[in-house]
């Protein structure tokens, strides 16, 4: 029985080293001195590093990238934060239909989202790249927001809502004392989650660019089709470094379990 | 005021979701039964009859189904494995495993380009240990991209099955044994049908993205083409919008029948009667 | 000999013992119940003799044979769950079927079997619900039937009654006792209900922190508990510690203070250490007469209630408060003063 476990464990080993194997692998290449990527790496060098800071569309997109995250994350909790709680609060007609409606963002594949609102959006709508790029974002974000608070908000006790209206609370007034501050760590949470799902995304945006305007990973990938040097390596050492900060907190705000229930 | 209140508040997110997702789709699936004025299938019989395209949509299947099933082999005993840790462990096997799935897939595929090339860590490796004379050409091949793809979304299978068996009884394990099960028949006979919704849900997840994935595609397939690659290819480089419309449309239906069926076969699967 | 004999058993959890030193031999045909506290180690005893625990110590033998390492899938015990543990993906037929499998009986073998056991515990018909189409009752049967099923050597059952409904745990209990009395199978039972274990045992094992302090046959605890902390448990809750315990006549004097009580000599009395005066609130007199009699207290009312059949006074006294049950028409009103009688037969003397 014993052994099983021992079996067992190896394979879970050799599992993990495959999955975090090339992570670790990049994060090594960004250091090497040389114009080729290659492993291992022939010195240490911070020479990639400092390139992203002279590539001028790295940091042109860097700062496009955390604008549409950003803005469009504070959109979609203005249109979701009310929608999680509306569907959480209340029974209604309808209320099958329209958990249906939130959630079917994640239904349609991204790459025909994008192609979609670049057909209609950009061509149609007459908007701005930059219009689009922000709406197909919070498109994006919207279910992932209204999932974490609502799953927030099914343990919530809404009788704590009906005392504070006996004490003479109104009802903005009492979401905003004492509906929102308890369900804080899981909006927090809900915002990081949205904001890593929209910053590394590729497929919605790989259609909303346009002159100088394009998100960080597009012009990763673009620079890739073309270079093929480590400075896209130490980008990547960056941004695992954000990533698992990020992850930090959002552990310590609601844990890991948000993403194991399905 | 009440009814008043909710639809406000349901209001704005119905709206935009209606403006700016819904009717571009819808649109777009419409757009494809027109073709300089006139309703026409003109669209998909072009299609169905191109062999290329079949090629490509047998490939993407293909690939998908490879992934799919290389992720539930290599996902459940790790998922089995980490379920029975202890709490501390557990979180930091978790941690590890939902890390990758937060980084982006430009990253992640880019480290197997690192990893495949001619020039690459495997061949590499493998010349130098003697194992064989010139490099695999690995990359730029479908294998390339399965092994992306699996990368991908192997931590999503591991999460969902933890999940899953995390739910289990523990008490059905002891029950089995106390009946005379050893350890690896109350895992056949207990754990494993009662992981199988669960597992079918993951599935449903690994394949439809493995189908409708671009990055990985694009960084590691090279010149063979799936479906997302074929489309944003018609879109922009050949500027066929009436093709690609076409093609995402038939994106758009693969992927729900993908998903009634598993749903379907869910059901039937369920084990618990 | 005894059947089943833990020997000098010790069960340690984080660094922390939970069993030390443990003893306990069983006999064949018994149903004995492990009854106590939550934490007194009844359950970590039980979960030893299935196998789901390793002891650090000690020897756990069982027809004289050492069972201490034979892993729990070879034990042959009937083990029945708290929360029945029925596998939900399995009919009734299957939950049931499932153990005599393992054991590679052919199927109209299984199909004899489990039918029989199914009429034992009366859910004959039942073969093709699942778990979740049963009430609790039903599926603590099952759970039951499962286990008896493969002819198990000994069965155990941990607090398998405490999901239930009051009136359903008083039939099922009485269900259990009467199967196993039928078929004569040695019962390990675990409970923290003490009319549960005393109603249906022929002995029973009260633990606390670890240690059996008491194994006796039902009727004997009730009467005669041997430590304050059994006492307390069984419904004893006057006390009355005396600094002193001198034998004379045949009887037992016992003094604190300016008081002496004299016991009657019986088992209930007979531990010479036993230094502290227990009764019961029913064994207790309370009355407004002058009355003689030694074992008396005077005392003031505090609180009266209403019971049904008694009413129950809190009466305060200047060795302690004292509750008493008494059956009468007119109660006593607080503050009233009232004489409190112990009688020297109903005195148990406890450590």
């Amino acid at each position: 029985m014993q052994e099983k476990n021992r079996g067992l464990a190896l394979f879970t080993l050799l599992v993990f080293l495959f999955l975090l194997g090339p992570l670790l692998i990049i994060s090594f290449t960004s250091f090497e001195p040389g114009t080729v990527l290659k492993f291992p790496p022939e010195g240490f060098s911070w020479r990639w590093y400092e390139n992203i800071l002279e590539v001028e569309m790295f940091m042109t997109t860097f700062k496009t990238s955390m604008f549409v995250s950003l803005a469009g994350n504070l959109l979609a909790l203005a249109l979701g934060i009310p929608a999680a709680y509306a569907l959480s609060r209340f029974q209604f007609k309808g209320k099958a239909a329209l958990n249906a409606i939130f959630i079917s963002p994640v239904l349609i594949p991204g790459i025909v989202m994008g192609f979609a609102m670049l057909k209609y959006v950009i061509i149609v709508y007459d908007l701005p790249i930059y219009a689009g790029l922000l709406a197909g974002h919070t498109v994006l974000m919207l279910p992932f927001i209204i999932r974490v608070v609502a799953s927030s908000l099914a343990n919530f006790d809404f009788a704590v809502e009906e005392a504070a209206l006996s004490l003479g609370a109104g009802r903005l007034e009492t979401f905003f004392k004492v509906v929102l501050p308890n369900i804080r760590s899981g909006i927090i949470a809900a915002i990081l989650i949205a904001f890593l799902e929209s910053f590394n995304n590729v497929d919605i945006s790989v259609f909303m660019t346009g002159p100088g305007v394009s998100t960080l990973p597009i012009q990763m990938l673009t620079y890739v089709e073309n270079n093929f040097d480590p400075t896209i390596a130490a980008i990547s050492v960056l941004l695992m470094i954000v990533t698992a900060i990020l992850m930090f907190i959002i552990e310590r705000l609601i844990g890991l379990s948000y993403f194991t229930k399905r | 005021m009440k009814n008043k209140g909710l639809y406000l508040l349901l209001l704005p997110g119905v709206l935009f979701l209606t403006l700016f997702m819904i009717i571009p789709i819808v649109l777009t699936i419409a757009s494809t039964f027109f073709h300089e004025g006139s309703f026409t299938f003109a669209g998909y019989r072009q299609f169905l009859t191109d062999p290329y395209f079949i090629k490509i949509l047998l490939t993407t299947l293909q690939v998908s189904l490879v992934t799919t099933i290389a992720c539930i082999l290599l996902g459940f005993p790790a998922a089995y494995y980490i379920s029975k840790l202890g709490p501390r462990k557990k979180v930091i096997l978790l941690a590890l495993a939902i890390f990758p799935l937060l980084m982006s897939s430009v990253v992640r595929s880019f480290s197997w380009m690192i990893i495949l090339g001619k020039k690459g860590l495997l061949n590499s490796s493998l010349i130098s240990m003697g194992l064989i004379e010139k490099p695999l050409e690995i990359l730029y091949t479908p294998t390339a991209m399965m092994i992306g793809l699996i990368h991908l979304f192997l931590p999503l299978i591991i999460i969902t099955l933890v999940g899953v068996m995390e739910n289990i009884d523990p008490d059905l394990i002891k029950a089995a044994e106390s009946l005379g099960a050893s350890r690896f028949t109350a895992f056949r006979k207990v754990i494993v049908p009662l992981s199988v919704p669960g597992l079918i849900v993951g599935s449903i997840l690994v394949f439809v993205g493995s189908l409708t994935a671009y990055t990985t595609p694009a960084l590691l397939g090279g010149k063979q083409r799936v479906i997302s690659t074929f489309l944003y290819q018609n879109a922009i480089t050949l500027n066929d919008w009436h093709r690609a419309s076409v093609i995402a449309t038939i994106m758009i239906v693969i992927t729900l029948a993908v998903i009634f069926l598993m749903n379907k076969l869910a059901t039937k699967l369920n084990p618990k009667g | 000999m005894a059947l089943l004999m833990l020997e000098n058993v010790s069960v340690a959890y984080d660094n922390q013992y939970i069993l030390q030193n443990f003893h306990l031999h069983i006999e064949r045909g018994q149903l004995i119940s492990l009854l106590g506290p939550s934490g007194c180690g009844k359950t970590t005893t039980l979960r030893l003799i299935a196998g789901f625990l390793e002891a650090k110590d000690g020897r756990f033998l069982f027809e004289g044979k050492d069972y201490t390492r034979v892993p729990v899938n070879k034990r042959n015990f009937g083990f029945v769950f708290q929360s029945y543990a029925l596998f939900p993906h399995l009919s009734v037929y299957d939950n049931v079927a499932f153990g005599l499998r393992l054991r590679k009986a052919s199927e109209s073998e299984v199909k004899k079997r489990v039918t029989a056991i199914l009429d034992v515990v009366s859910l004959g018909g039942f073969e093709k619900r699942f778990s979740k189409e049963l009430s609790g009752g039903q599926r603590q049967r099952v759970a039951i039937a499962r286990a008896l099923v493969i002819e198990p050597d000994l069965l155990l059952f941990d607090e398998p009654l405490s999901n239930l409904d009051a009136n359903l745990r008083i039939n099922m209990r009485v269900e259990i006792r009467r199967i196993q009395q039928e078929l004569g199978i040695t019962t390990v039972y675990v409970s923290h209900d003490q009319e549960e274990c005393f109603s249906i045992s022929d002995q029973v094992a009260i633990m606390n922190k670890g240690v059996i302090e008491q194994l006796d046959a039902p009727a004997t605890i009730f009467k005669y508990p041997k430590t304050e902390f059994i006492a307390r448990f069984i419904g004893f809750t006057n006390f009355i510690a005396f600094g002193e315990r001198t034998e004379q006549n045949g009887q037992i004097i016992l003094r604190t203070g300016n008081h002496t009580f004299v016991a009657a000599n019986h088992p209930g009395t007979a531990n010479p250490s036993g230094k502290k005066c227990a009764l019961r609130p029913d064994d207790l007199l309370v009355t407004t007469e002058d009355a003689q009699d030694v074992n008396r207290l005077q005392g003031i009312v505090k609180v009266s209630t209403f019971l049904g059949r008694s009413y129950q006074y809190v009466v305060e006294t200047e060795l302690g408060d004292f509750t008493v049950n008494q059956e009468m028409e007119t109660p006593y009103r607080s503050g009233q003063k009232v004489n409190l009688l112990f009688p020297k037969d109903k005195m148990v003397l406890v450590d």
